[in-house]
């Protein structure tokens, strides 16, 4: 049986490549996002009594569960606060200060600050940006890392910051790029 | 003279085949016509040289005293064309009366010094030969007009061929309404292994690498294997030089749409003498394409790079010979930046605007998001003969696919990609075709036995979407052919086994866990073939397929930034189980030839992916979320292709496809099957015959063609409602573009500059400028299709001092 022969002679280098390959895929990597958030901060000063800040902190955010366990903003009413955002990748060792990344790339970047009172609540929390880009006529506009934040009457609600990616085409206005971060924090103003 | 005997050896084992296959008993069509092939330099018999009888579309070879035999034709006015290797192409007129034996006056060859004729091409043995399925193929000029377009694009132009689409570069081939896994990619005889679950994922191979593009559209999964459930294509190189001398190729392409240059060039030698049998080519490809322009604006980073180079040697003598491959496929793919969104709300905001936000002037930049995709492909090939016990074949190949993709960042600089994918497989395959058996009734049996594997290992980085993965798959196969009169028959049996396990890492506790599944299956196939007439024949065939499911099916979990979809996948999917029915009527007449597929796909269990309704939140919002699901599906349709010819210049061709696929589960529509569609064209040929000349150009011709598109009309309804403020679709993001309606033309020539021949096509499509979008493309939700391209293209042939 010849070709029987050959066949097994064939079928030789087969059983060497077989036997050869290498076991990388036994050893997966954690996961690694380039850019990831896992950790947003609003830090709310008083402007009349400095020493008194409010932080409220997201922390696991892209889990499927975030830790919203000091997400709550605690305001007094009538007060204007000095409002910071920083964000931070925790997944990473140093952690990685992604605020100043963006600061960096300020031109293209917009916080929108969004405020929806509970049902029957009235509308009592204003945010404005106070820092500004460096885009040309008709800019510069607003960035939202530092904020000035206005409270009214007593009210709950939520406040919605989402980071807008706006490459190009930033114009003070929300609708242009797409969302980077997109984080809601509990609000009670009393 | 070793390497012609062998050429002939393979040829007189098809023409075997063939001539039983066509061979009929009637009396006023039983004339059998001989005549001697002779080389006109030195009066010898051409061992292997080809007739071909244009009006009956059939053929024969020289026996090794030069002697063609033509049985059972009928009394007319034929046309034979003689053509052997190194030699000119001769054509001369023949009239048959009733005679029984008409026998012709010797016919001389005159040596060609010039080029190897395309005869190399067309009468080799293709890798589908022996297949009942229905088949269509690119070769030759119509092979030549699709230069520098991808491979998803140059199939669209057979019947019943479509191509599903993310933006202008990335195009993958869809064969009666099946893609990505279902269809098998043999790239020069081995089964192309790359990451092809994604729709944005397109084959990595270099359609330059293709002398022949063959499609076998239907089941085929018992030459192929699992996975083969939708068809086949085979990507073939040009059959290695056996004539010695240096000789070679040049391909220019200049296209006007994306402003895109490709050069492609390859440089081959076969060597006489005491390497009698020794041969190697070497080839490489470059294409540079920038924005591709719709109609009205540019789309943003629509660039695209190609860079592939492949290299061969071979050996072949009379009883066995080795042939060693290795390719390399290197593509940088720009996505289209007006696609990329970070939110659900942002996702919609897109689809709604008539136009991309960002309309930039015309570039060749390549920024995120892109993809960079490297494919490496060693084979080699090995093979035995003996007339006595026919021929083993061995084939052991190693791939390597890294895909890298980059999404585009929004602040930090990092040069990682967000998904990285490293997929080694190695494949072996041993085949054995058994010499042909004669039977005393004058039947014919011929067939082959064979055994394939397959293992791969997949390694992931960075992100989530498919995790880490081992796989093995083996198969045992068996196909018989018999031919009688005019009856052939053939049926093939198969099993398969499919192992897989994948490996995950739970990230708290940092320990590597694993599932297995594992899958086999029995497929068969029966076909027959009756010649009714020479004209006229009908095939049938009836075959089972099937396909395990994939990793992506089973495990996917993650963000698919270029397809803005969330993938997840469902492990307890079943195997996907293809009950496919086909009939193909051929008329190949004087004027008129036709051919009509029509055919009938049940998929059990057919994986797919499922729009929820519900969107994913993750950190950069909410994202339009997918999951596999099963259901049980058919696909029916009809591929018609019609050719009359009007005058001997002017001929007309027409071609439809329609498609009717549902799903039979949920009684509805499937999303994403391609539309119906009819191409109908005119070609004029400035010269009545393809080989008298115009002083120095020759085979001039100009072709127009109309391509309608009609609106999928059988798509799952569209659906929209608010909730907790959020806009929700179901079933797809918008309805399905209007019909469209596409102008392109043609026109192409030989020249002979002195001793050099120029192959020139310049082409056009949609050159009316129409502004349209395409159902099956992914970017129709943002943007329209591109708008007209103008492409010339130039073939050189080259020699150097190639003997005869």
């Amino acid at each position: 049986m010849q070709p029987l022969k050959k066949a097994v002679v064939f079928m030789l280098p087969v059983a060497v490549l077989m036997t050869a390959c290498n076991r990388d895929e036994e050893n997966p990597t954690p996961t690694d996002d380039n850019e990831r958030i896992t950790t947003a901060t609003l830090s709310l000063t008083n402007t009349a009594a400095p020493t008194e800040v409010v932080t409220a902190t997201i922390d696991g955010i892209g889990n499927a569960q975030p830790n919203v366990t000091n997400a709550t903003l605690n305001l007094k009413v009538n007060t204007t606060y000095n409002g910071a955002i920083t964000l931070l990748d925790k997944s990473k060792t140093p952690n990685v200060n992604q605020t100043d990344e963006i600061r960096e790339e300020a031109n293209e970047h917009l916080f929108v600050y969004t405020y929806t009172p509970a049902t029957s609540s009235p509308a009592s929390l204003t945010v404005t940006a106070t820092d500004r880009d460096t885009n040309p006529s008709p800019g510069p506009y607003p960035i939202g890392i530092t904020t000035s934040v206005r409270t009214g009457t007593a009210s709950t609600g939520n406040l919605n910051v989402v980071l807008r990616h706006q490459p190009n085409t930033k114009n003070g206005t929300a609708t242009p790029g797409s969302s980077d971060l997109d984080v809601t924090f509990p609000v009670v103003i009393r | 003279m070793n390497w012609r005997t062998y050429v002939v050896g393979w040829l007189v084992v098809l023409v075997c085949v063939g001539q039983t296959e066509r061979s009929y008993a009637q009396s006023p069509c039983a004339t059998t016509l001989t005549s001697q092939v002779l080389g006109q330099d030195n009066r010898e018999p051409l061992t292997g040289a080809a007739v071909y009888v244009r009006e009956l579309a059939t053929g024969a070879v020289a026996d090794t005293a030069g002697y063609i035999r033509l049985i059972n034709i009928c009394s007319g006015t034929y046309t034979l064309e003689y053509q052997f290797i190194g030699y000119e192409k001769k054509t001369i007129q023949v009239t048959v009366g009733t005679d029984s034996l008409v026998t012709l006056p010797p016919v001389l060859l005159k040596p060609d010094n010039q080029t190897l004729k395309e005869v190399v091409v067309t009468e080799r043995r293709s890798e589908a030969q022996q297949l009942l399925q229905v088949q269509a193929a690119l070769s030759g000029n119509s092979l030549d007009a699709t230069r520098g377009q991808s491979l998803g694009e140059s199939l669209k132009t057979l019947p019943g061929l479509y191509s599903i689409q993310t933006g202008p570069s990335i195009s993958k081939p869809v064969i009666h309404g099946l893609y990505s896994n279902r269809i098998v990619t043999l790239n020069n005889g081995v089964r192309q292994e790359d990451q092809q679950w994604g729709t944005e994922h397109a084959p990595q191979i270099d359609p330059f690498l293709a002398a022949r593009l063959t499609v076998i559209k239907g089941a085929a999964s018992i030459r192929y294997g699992s996975d083969a459930i939708g068809g086949v294509i085979l990507v073939e190189p040009k059959a290695m030089p056996t004539a010695p001398g240096v000789g070679g190729e040049v391909n220019l392409v200049g296209g006007t749409n994306g402003r895109q240059g490709t050069v492609s060039g390859l440089l081959e030698q076969a060597f006489g003498q005491k390497l009698t049998g020794l041969s190697w080519r070497l080839q490489g490809t470059l294409k540079r394409v920038g924005y591709t322009k719709t109609p009205t604006y540019y789309l943003e980073n629509s660039s695209y790079r190609e860079n592939d180079f492949s290299g061969t040697v071979n050996y072949t003598r009379r009883r066995g010979g080795v042939e060693v491959f290795f390719s390399q496929y290197n593509a940088t793919v720009g996505l289209f930046t007006g696609a990329q969104v970070g939110s659900l709300a942002d996702f919609y905001a897109a689809i709604a605007r008539p136009e991309p936000l960002v309309q930039p002037g015309f570039s060749y930049a390549l920024g995120r998001p892109y993809q960079e995709v490297q494919h490496n492909l060693l084979k080699v090939r090995a093979f035995l003969h003996s007339d006595r016990w026919g021929t083993l074949t061995a084939t052991v190949a190693q791939q390597q696919n890294v895909r890298r993709e980059y999404d585009f960042l929004s602040f930090s600089r990092i040069t990682d990609p967000e998904l990285y994918l490293k997929l080694t497989t190695e494949t072996a395959d041993l085949i054995w075709e058994h010499a042909p058996v004669k039977t005393a009734g004058g039947g014919n049996f011929s067939g082959s036995v064979g055994l394939t594997g397959l293992t791969q290992g997949n390694v992931r980085r960075y992100l989530f979407l498919i995790p880490n993965y081992r796989n093995y798959g083996a198969g045992l196969f068996a196909i018989e052919r018999y031919a009688r009169d005019r009856w052939t028959i053939e049926g093939g049996l198969r099993y398969d086994y499919r192992w897989l396990r994948a490996f995950f890492l739970d990230e708290s506790t940092n320990r590597v866990t694993s599932q297995t599944h594992d899958w086999d299956n029995v497929t068969g196939s029966l076909g027959a073939t009756y010649q009714f007439s020479p004209q006229l024949s009908l095939a049938a065939n009836l075959s089972t397929a099937w396909r395990a499911p994939n990793v992506s099916d089973l495990y996917s979990d993650g963000l698919h930034q270029s397809a803005v979809a969330y993938e997840r996948g469902n492990p307890n999917l079943n195997p996907e189980q293809a009950y496919n029915g086909n009939i193909v009527l051929t008329y190949t007449g004087k004027r008129l030839s036709a051919d009509v597929n029509l055919y009938n796909n049940l998929i059990n269990n057919y994986i797919y992916l499922k729009p929820d309704s519900v969107p994913i939140v993750r950190q950069r919002g909410a994202f339009p979320a997918y999951s596999y699901d099963q259901v049980r599906a058919t696909f029916r349709g009809l591929d018609a292709t019609i050719r009359y010819n009007l005058t001997s210049r002017l001929s007309f061709t027409s071609k439809t496809s329609l498609l009717f696929a549902y799903d039979q589960t949920n009684r509805d529509y499937l999303v994403y099957i391609p539309p119906n569609r009819t191409d109908n064209g005119l070609r004029y040929a400035l010269t009545a015959d393809p080989e008298t000349s115009l002083r120095r150009i020759s085979g001039a011709y100009i072709s127009a063609n109309v391509l309608y598109v009609a609106r999928q009309n059988r798509a799952p309804a569209v659906t929209q409602r608010q909730e907790n403020g959020q806009l929700i679709f179901t079933g797809d993001f918008a309805p399905p573009p209007p019909a469209y309606t596409l102008l392109g033309a043609e026109a192409g020539f030989s020249w002979r500059a002195g001793k050099q021949l120029i192959n020139v096509i310049l082409s056009g499509s949609n050159l009316l400028n129409q502004v349209y979008r395409d159902y099956l493309d992914r970017f129709r939700y943002f943007a329209d299709a591109p708008g007209r391209n103008i492409m010339l293209k130039i073939k050189v042939p080259l020699s150097f001092g190639q003997h005869t």
